[in-house]
């Protein structure tokens, strides 16, 4: 040894001589960090020593870490089996596509879902063609979910006070958390869970609780249904689901219940209403859709007589159309408008009698819908076109009141525990709860979720959570049945399922499809294997619909309800766009325009043109909207048909969580919402700052302006006006067979964007950012346009889907010098991405403007996450050519190879566009026109059949359908 | 005082500007303020062509946004020059010799301008030479029935005419400069330019020739390229486009715009080289009454285009006409009309046309004034369309107009270096002038 080291040995041991007492070192490094200590250590033993590292050593370092990763990669787990929809190959042809039926998860329900995998890749989620309540339809959430499983924004590692930490490190917390609660019975353990119906999640909460028994399970729903609850327990002494046959119902008259807008249940409820709609166009009855409500929605703009009415005259309105049905006395005052209308409504439900069903939102008292549904009783449609089941999504243990129980138990520090498990309560949680405080006295806070979000933000410990897409599960649909939700791939990142978390909470290791199929073994038992697979197989189980029935009244004894306050009062709804937030990180779902205000990338405050008049508002004029000391900023958007006084906000925005593509948009209206008046609020002020905020809308005009882009009919048979044919110097072309041609039915369009969406997913259309959108730079190849007529308060509303039209005499290939833009043999519209040089002369002269160019290159810095997510059959564009709606040309071109493999022209029906496959209503036929037995051919023979700006001449191959308004209940009562 | 001397000083006159150029501080200053622009220039384009067009402000409806009303606007003050130089050529209209040489290279450097600009518009620029007929491997010729290919084809030829032209008429006054040169440097630079000119008999009975057949093919041209040109807008079925007005609108107005362009330079000219001698006030007076009888033209064009649409009646042509009047832009129809049509009728009076600086201002707002034209043209049709939903407003990119006042450079760069070193004015042409009409004594 050394005299260097020798010396070092002694200061160190002087160091540590020195200590006594309570003089502690945090760290070895301290002790050990000096320079002779290292020396010392170097000559003691070699191989600890710190080298230079060599590029030799570094290359062979690297190589073999690489290799590690290579093999860690390899999990050793046996491939869990998963079984395709329709054929079962052997082995897997790539380019061919495989469908699995599964679902996604929507506000604790299923959507059962198509998936369509290529190379172990999902593609493209469709519908359920088997299932009732999809019908091989879906809304623009269930498109949107792909997105959300490849989104690169995910959580993809657990955290542990906000840093970087590992499963094992969680599952030894876990363990040693769960021998701690075992000892004390789970006192004061609380678990809080999103909505959810998922039969094995409820089994394995039940266990946990019969092992835990002092615990609780908090639910936390941002968009509550317990109003409708609450209203069937009143009448029928328990709560009750509610199930609407809109096919029966000739007559609906809707009080403020967006049955047709977005939710869970809109899929099903805008088929079956199309279903009555298509039965009125063939003469087999009315279909008659009469609406009052705050804020034009598109039910509303489905209406056939709407009628702006604030949250306390839908009261009286309500009231009075019961005291029209001796329940209850009527209310003294009424305006003329709003009697007109209500004559009229009663008239009708008179003539339709149990042909008919009265709505009331469930966003009203409980009081109010009770009375909706005695009056339901009345007219005879309680077991017609209403019926009731056990509720589907379960409720907690406090029922509606179970996240303020379990606020006031926090702040009253009698938690310790606290598991967040797909929830996010800090963002959602009503503002008087102030939840993040209370949060603060919980000893251990423990968060799961797909993202890294407010609330894990707050949380000691953040765990990934695996998407529906990419994990074992299951879940009821809107009509009760029960959905498998198997994964279309393997997860991409280090995740875990919900059912694995939690009985990770417990101190134990699962699998989550192990844990699915033990609750359907227990359920099933000797059946098990064939069931199992035959459900897969199908994506639900048959037969297990929950019953419908309409239980005894044990109540009819209506209080009056509660008088709402008139006035200023704020309307609170779920965004169409992002719903509660679930949506926030999704890109598809944020840059969706709105049904009703083309708004993208945010919420706004929304104020009727009176409002904005007489307190001199403009678009994008920044408001702080105050209630009881809490406040937003939000950007004024005025919106005609909105009851003076009302002010509407939606939900899901005002996100602040980790680098979030929501990120300061919006704001965040949970704050102004307090448990008591989650949906209504008055009192509230609202005064200009002065300030303008950006909004991105894709139609910042929506007055028709005397034009008749959007024609109507008085009836189905009656001819639409029409110029006929108009002559050109170009003869007609004699047409091949076949030749593709669409038709849009104006009259079944409720305006959803599930076509929107759907086309964005098949066509891998890029997403360009709320900047881009704000300069008319959006992709999307399908749009809705919405159009308003009429006066500025009791406007007509209509929307419009407009995609390229396919002209025969396309102004666009004449435009192009570079043979881009050119007419193929079967009629459609090509556009050729290689040629095209981008001289945007198409765009110019498009009638339409349904081109769209790419200004940037939107596609090639895409992680490989989305890459990976892209279509293969459709071409990714890159910067500088125009792209356009191709009428899903790679869906005719595997049509055609199937047809000619087989020798056999391509039957009617065998192609399907993405637009028209996802589209609720059907709306949209696409087909052979050449074909006059074909259906579009026999929907464009209607006489409702009209081209869009046909005097241009280009004689377009998409055509409308007008819609039909029956006079005297055509739109909105004038009166 | 004798012919030859008087020759001999015109010449002089003429020459002696490339070799010993008279006022070089002020031209220095101009230079330089030229490569500033040209700078501005690089940088415009380079940002352009590495981030894409989306750094432009055009959008879904509004496509095609300054590029090509700058487009259209530069072919249009480039078109003067060919009409002055050539068509009076043809007539016989010997006042034109004082003003041609210059207007043609006014015309060579907006051609060049007009040409660059739809290349640099396209979304990917590197590709503009598929619009040319060549042998491909996709074997596909351009599409004709694009008004885009036979744009692609007009300028092209255009440019070569007027490259042609302007050449042509230069070699006999290049060869005087060679002849006076006394470096070495400039006798070997003007000795090739003027392709080993001597003057002969047989020289000009050649010259005479294939200038005076350069002469007619151009003339022709001027009408059917910017008649061309006005198709890019009137083909496509666009309210406010679709009009059969518009070739001879785009015609006149083309000629107008560039008068104006020639008389500013003129003026500008005759006062920075001492030329007063020679472009004289009849000189001007000629330009001025041109540039009314144009303008006025131009002026029932816009008549032209109301009446129609009123006549007709159409409803998305009345809301267009509609916009145009009263619209988000209408600013740019109102400074239209106004830039271009009220100064104008100071031209009815002779006196202020003999004044060089109301000349020259009047030609200046004309300048402006079709350029709002253009640009009118362009996004009054565009913004709003057949579809209210699609309506949508448009506002240049800062990158926008930095490629305009960089374009401006790419024009006068070489315009101030063709005044430094080629001789401006027709030397041997003037003379002949003077000659014929015995003027000489008194020049």
């Amino acid at each position: 040894m050394s005299a260097v080291s020798s010396n070092a040995i002694e200061t160190m041991q002087a160091k540590l001589k020195g200590r006594t007492g309570r003089q502690f070192w945090r760290s070895l490094e301290e002790l050990t960090g000096t320079a002779e200590f290292r020396n010392f250590m170097e000559e003691r033993l070699p191989s600890l020593a710190v080298r230079e590292i060599d590029r030799r050593t570094l290359l062979k370092v690297m190589g073999a870490s690489l290799a590690l990763a290579g093999l860690s990669a390899c999990k050793g787990e046996a491939d869990e089996k998963a079984y395709p929809y329709v054929n079962m190959p052997e082995g897997m042809t790539l380019g061919e596509a495989r469908w699995y039926a599964t679902a996604v998860g929507f506000a604790g329900y299923a959507q059962p879902v198509l998936g369509k995998t290529f190379a172990g890749r999902p593609v493209k989620l469709e519908g359920n063609p088997d299932h009732p309540a999809s019908r091989g339809a879906t809304d623009a959430f269930t498109q949107a979910a792909l997105l959300g499983l490849y989104d690169p924004g995910r959580s993809q590692a657990p955290r542990h006070f906000d840093k970087p930490a590992d499963w094992n490190a969680f599952d030894a917390a876990m363990a040693q958390q769960a021998g701690n609660l075992d000892a004390v019975q789970g006192d004061r353990f609380r678990l809080l869970t999103g909505p959810t119906s998922s039969p094995t999640l409820l089994r394995r909460i039940a266990l946990l609780m019969e092992r835990w028994p002092k615990a609780r399970w908090h639910i936390c729903d941002p968009v509550p249904a317990d109003g409708r609850t609450a209203a069937t327990e009143m009448i029928f002494g328990r709560p009750m689901e509610m199930h609407a046959a809109f096919e029966r119902a000739e007559v609906i008259v809707s009080f403020d219940d967006d049955f047709l807008g977005p939710g869970p249940s809109q899929t099903r409820n805008a088929g079956l209403f199309a279903d009555r709609r298509r039965m009125r166009q063939q003469g087999q009855g009315p279909s008659r859709l009469m609406v009052a409500e705050p804020v034009l929605s598109i039910t509303g703009s489905s209406a056939d007589r709407r009628v702006a009415a604030s949250v306390d005259e839908i009261s009286t309105l309500l009231q009075a159309l019961g005291a029209e049905f001796g329940i209850g006395s009527p209310p003294d005052s009424l305006s003329d408008r709003h009697r007109n209308w209500l004559s009229q409504v009663a008239t009708a439900l008179r003539g339709a009698g149990g042909r008919s069903l009265v709505l009331a939102g469930s966003c009203h008292s409980p009081d109010l819908q009770a009375l909706a549904l005695l009056i339901n009783e009345r007219l005879g449609s309680l077991g017609g076109t209403l019926s009731f089941s056990d509720p589907i999504p379960a409720s907690a243990p406090d029922g509606a009141r179970s996240l303020d129980v379990l606020a006031e138990d926090m702040r009253a520090g009698r938690v310790t525990v606290l598991a967040v498990l797909g929830a996010n309560p800090v963002h959602a949680a009503p503002g008087d709860l102030d939840f993040a405080k209370a949060m603060d006295r919980v000893g251990l806070r423990i968060h799961a979720g797909l993202y890294d979000d407010e609330t894990a933000a707050l949380c000691h410990w953040h765990v990934p959570l695996q998407h529906d897409l990419e994990s074992w599960s299951d879940a009821r649909a809107v009509d009760g049945s029960i959905v498998l939700i198997q994964p279309l791939v393997r997860p991409f990142f280090d995740v875990r399922s919900p059912h694995v978390v939690l009985e990770n909470l417990l101190g134990r290791q699962a699998n989550d499809r192990e844990l699915v199929q033990a609750t359907w073994r227990q359920a099933w038992s000797a059946d098990f294997d064939d069931r199992w697979r035959a459900s897969l197989d199908k994506g639900f189980v048959e037969g297990s619909a929950l019953p419908l029935s309409v239980p005894p009244i044990v109540d009819r004894a209506v209080s009056a309800p509660p008088v709402p306050a008139s006035g200023m009062v704020l309307h609170i709804r779920p965004d169409a766009g992002v719903w509660d937030g679930a949506l926030a990180d999704n890109a598809w779902a944020q840059e969706t325009p709105r049904p009703i205000s083309k708004i993208t990338w945010g919420n706004v405050v929304g104020v009727s043109p009176d409002f904005a008049r007489d307190r001199g508002l403009a678009n994008g004029d920044e408001v702080r909207v105050s209630v009881a000391g809490q406040s937003i900023l939000g950007a004024i958007w005025i919106i005609p048909g909105q009851a003076a006084e009302t002010i509407s906000l939606t939900l899901g925005y005002g996100r602040s969580h980790r680098d979030s593509i929501a990120a300061g948009l919006g704001y965040n209206a949970n704050i102004l919402r307090s448990t008591r008046s989650p949906w209504h609020i008055a009192g509230a002020e609202i005064e200009k700052t002065g300030e303008r905020q950006p909004i991105a809308t894709t139609q910042a005009h929506q007055a028709m302006d005397g034009f008749d882009f959007v024609r109507t009919v008085e009836a189905e048979d009656v001819q639409v006006a029409s110029a006929g044919e108009l002559p050109s110097f170009y003869p007609r072309r004699p047409m091949e067979d076949p030749s593709w041609g669409m038709s849009i039915d104006l009259d079944l369009c409720i305006g959803c964007n599930a076509c929107v969406t759907a086309c964005q997913a098949e066509n891998n259309i890029p997403v360009v950012g709320k900047e881009l959108v704000a300069q008319g730079r959006e992709m999307h190849w399908l749009r809705i346009d919405h159009y308003f007529e009429g006066e500025a308060d009791a406007p007509k509303s209509y929307h419009q889907p407009v995609t390229c039209m396919h002209c025969e005499q396309a102004p666009c290939e004449m435009g192009c010098p570079v043979n881009a833009a050119v007419h193929s043999i079967d009629g459609l519209n090509l556009q050729v991405y290689n040629r095209c040089i981008g001289t945007r002369t198409c765009s110019s002269y498009c009638p339409y403007k349904v081109r769209r160019f790419n200004w940037f290159d939107f596609t090639g810095d895409d992680p490989p996450s989305i890459q990976a997510m892209r279509n293969p059959d459709v071409t990714v564009r890159s910067r500088g050519v125009m792209e356009k709606c191709t009428y899903c040309v790679q869906r005719i071109a595997e049509a055609r190879i199937a047809a000619d493999k087989e020798g056999r022209p391509i039957r009617d029906g065998e192609v399907v566009t993405a637009c028209q496959q996802a589209c609720p209503a059907q709306a949209i036929t696409f087909g052979n026109v050449a074909d006059p037995n074909s259906t579009v051919s026999r929907r464009k023979a209607e006489a409702r059949d009209y081209a869009l700006l046909e005097e241009v001449n280009t004689r377009p191959r998409t055509t409308y359908l007008a819609r039909i308004e029956a006079s005297g209940t055509s739109g909105e009562d004038a009166g | 005082m004798s012919d030859i001397v008087a020759d001999a000083r015109i010449t002089d006159e003429i020459t002696r500007i490339p070799l010993r150029y008279p006022h070089p501080r002020i031209w220095w200053a101009f230079f330089a303020v030229s490569l500033l622009l040209l700078l501005c220039f690089a940088v415009s384009a380079a940002v352009l062509l590495i981030y894409g067009v989306g750094m432009w402000g055009n959008n879904i409806p509004v496509n095609w946004g300054l590029a090509i009303s700058n487009y259209i606007w530069f072919l249009g003050i480039g078109h003067a020059g060919t009409l002055i130089s050539a068509l009076l050529l043809l007539l016989g209209a010997h006042w034109r010799n004082s003003l041609n040489r210059f207007a043609e290279a006014m015309t060579l450097f907006a051609v060049v301008c007009a040409g660059l600009y739809p290349i640099l518009h396209l979304g990917r620029p590197w590709y503009f030479y598929w619009m040319a007929p060549y042998p491909n491997t996709m074997t596909i010729s351009p599409q004709f029935k694009s008004p885009l290919s036979w744009d692609f084809f007009a300028v092209l030829t255009y440019l070569t005419v007027s490259v042609l032209f302007w050449y042509i008429g230069i070699i006999p006054d290049l060869a005087s400069v060679r002849d006076r040169a006394k470096k070495r440097g400039q006798q070997v630079f003007y000795g090739l330019l003027s392709l080993g000119w001597r003057g002969s008999a047989r020289h000009w009975v050649r010259w005479n020739q294939a200038y005076r057949m350069t002469a007619a093919i151009a003339v022709p041209l001027v009408v059917s390229v910017h008649s061309e040109i006005s198709l890019l807008f009137a083909a496509g079925p666009i309210p406010g486009w679709n009009s059969t007005v518009f070739p001879p609108y785009f015609v006149l107005g083309a000629a107008f715009s560039g008068f104006a362009v020639v008389l500013m330079i003129a003026v500008a000219l005759r006062h920075a080289l001492g030329l007063a001698d020679l472009v004289t006030g009849r000189h001007l007076d000629l330009l001025g009454r041109f540039l009314l009888a144009t303008g006025l033209m131009t002026a029932y064009g816009y008549w032209a285009e109301i009446y129609d649409t009123l006549y007709s009646g159409e409803q998305q042509d009345l809301a267009t006409l509609t916009d145009r009047l009263a619209g988000t832009y209408a600013y740019s129809y109102w400074s239209a009309v106004i830039l271009n049509f009220l100064p104008l009728q100071l031209l009815w009076f002779a006196g202020i046309r003999k004044k060089p600086v109301a000349l020259f201002l009047i030609g200046l707002s004309v300048t402006v004034g079709m350029w709002y034209e253009r640009y009118m043209l362009l996004t009054t049709s565009l913004y709003r369309d057949y579809l209210v939903s699609s309506w949508g407003e448009y506002h240049p990119s800062i990158w926008e107009w930095g490629l305009y006042l960089g374009m401006l450079g790419v024009f006068f760069t070489p315009f101030l270096l063709f005044i430094r070193f080629l001789p401006v004015i027709f030397a041997f042409e003037v003379k002949e002038a003077l000659r014929e009409t015995g003027d000489l004594e008194h020049a």
